[in-house]
């Protein structure tokens, strides 16, 4: 018994859809090869004949080329907007920067780029120091006795006179005071 | 790599910044164009090129010789622009970072609506970007905006030609799905791609 004609075209309808169907699956790892330009010619001849007949790859490859261009346009027109002599210069600049100095260069240069010594103020600042330490130092050797290393040896008292010894031991010198009475001294040596 | 190459390479290792010049005459805009496609942001754009060159200056006595130069320095200015939109990612916030959040309009051919479309989708664009790991996004860039075969990517990234094409594949299924308010998945191309961006490619 024949099959009707309607039945028959279904049916070759049904199998070209499979194969279809398993040409995009076998196809469809090729793609993005072929999008690419990575295909060998055998890769690429299949693809593209499976293209004419699928609008799913078409469209599959449509979007890839969409893609692409999103990520792509933007860039080119970023990089040809720009100009790039200044960026060179910049990296001129700070490679100079970078080059190893010697320790005397070192001190140079941070002479030349702190703020403080291009402004000039350390002068007046070191001024002030001189001066601080100068006061300071007054301070502490007011409070030094006269005779540091001087010691009494002897201290005699009597009714009208009163005598005291001292020795120094560096230089080596004996002082004697002679103590006449309240309002009189006498210093001999 | 050519004999001239070698030469201001060689050059260049050994302290000439003349040679330096060279390499960045001939290789900045390619820098850029690498930088940009990372970060998408003109002044950090900027940045990543200066560093690159100075690291470059610093580093290029590293270079042996055994692969191609530009694939080890295309693979330093990767990882420059990466650590750099690392550090301002978390600056980063999209608007449109929201899926769904911009619904494009039919009527595109009025200028200053286009331009605002067109601004919009480089924002998407960008955040879409900024969501992909960093391998898959370098190899979009390399592959889509420097044009780079299989083999170079795979030089550049230091990993197999297998490896590459499993980035590239995922990286374009993720960004399909987070652009596909203007990818032609079916036929029906939504958004500012048929206009904004038509016949650049």
């Amino acid at each position: 018994m024949r099959a009707k004609p309607n039945e028959a075209l279904a049916r070759v309808e049904r199998k070209r859809e499979k194969w279809m169907k398993n040409s995009c699956s076998s196809v469809s790892k090729f793609l993005e090869k072929y999008f690419d330009g990575e295909v060998t010619d055998k890769e690429r001849i299949l693809v593209e004949a499976h293209l004419q007949d699928c609008s799913s790859c078409r469209h599959e490859l449509k979007s890839l080329e969409d893609l692409k261009a999103f990520i792509r346009a933007p860039v080119e027109e970023a990089a040809e907007r720009e100009d790039f002599p200044w960026v060179w210069q910049k990296i001129e600049k700070e490679i100079r920067l970078q080059k190893k100095l010697t320790p005397w260069q070192s001190i140079r240069s941070w002479l030349d780029v702190s703020p403080l010594f291009r402004r000039r103020v350390w002068i007046p600042a070191a001024a002030t120091a001189v001066i601080l330490l100068f006061i300071t130092a007054q301070i502490i050797l007011r409070k030094t006795p006269s005779y540091p290393d001087a010691s009494v040896v002897e201290y005699v008292e009597s009714e009208t006179d009163n005598v005291m010894v001292y020795q120094l031991e560096e230089p080596r010198v004996t002082v004697i005071w002679l103590l006449e009475g309240p309002e009189k001294e006498h210093a001999p040596t | 790599m050519n004999h001239e190459e070698t030469a201001m390479i060689s050059r260049c290792q050994q302290g000439d910044q003349e040679a330096l010049k060279e390499i960045f005459d001939k290789y900045h805009k390619k820098v850029y164009r690498i930088a940009y496609g990372v970060v998408r942001q003109r002044e950090e754009a900027l940045d990543i090129v200066q560093e690159v060159f100075i690291k470059l200056f610093r580093s290029i006595k590293n270079f042996k010789g055994r692969s191609q130069f530009y694939t080890y320095l295309y693979r330093m200015v990767m990882n420059t622009a990466i650590d750099h939109a690392r550090k301002t990612g978390k600056q980063f916030i999209s608007s449109l970072d929201e899926e769904g959040s911009f619904e494009p309009s039919d009527n595109i051919e009025k200028g200053p609506e286009r331009i605002l479309l067109q601004k919009e989708l480089e924002e998407r664009v960008k955040s879409a970007m900024n969501k992909l790991p960093a391998e898959q996004k370098a190899a979009l860039i390399f592959r889509d905006v420097e044009g780079l075969s299989y083999q170079e990517m795979a030089e550049a990234m230091g990993c197999s030609i297998g490896t590459v094409m499993s980035r590239l594949h995922y990286g374009r299924k993720r960004l399909q799905e987070l652009l596909k308010d203007y990818v032609d998945l079916h036929g029906q191309s939504r958004g500012p791609s048929k206009g904004s961006y038509e016949g650049k490619t």
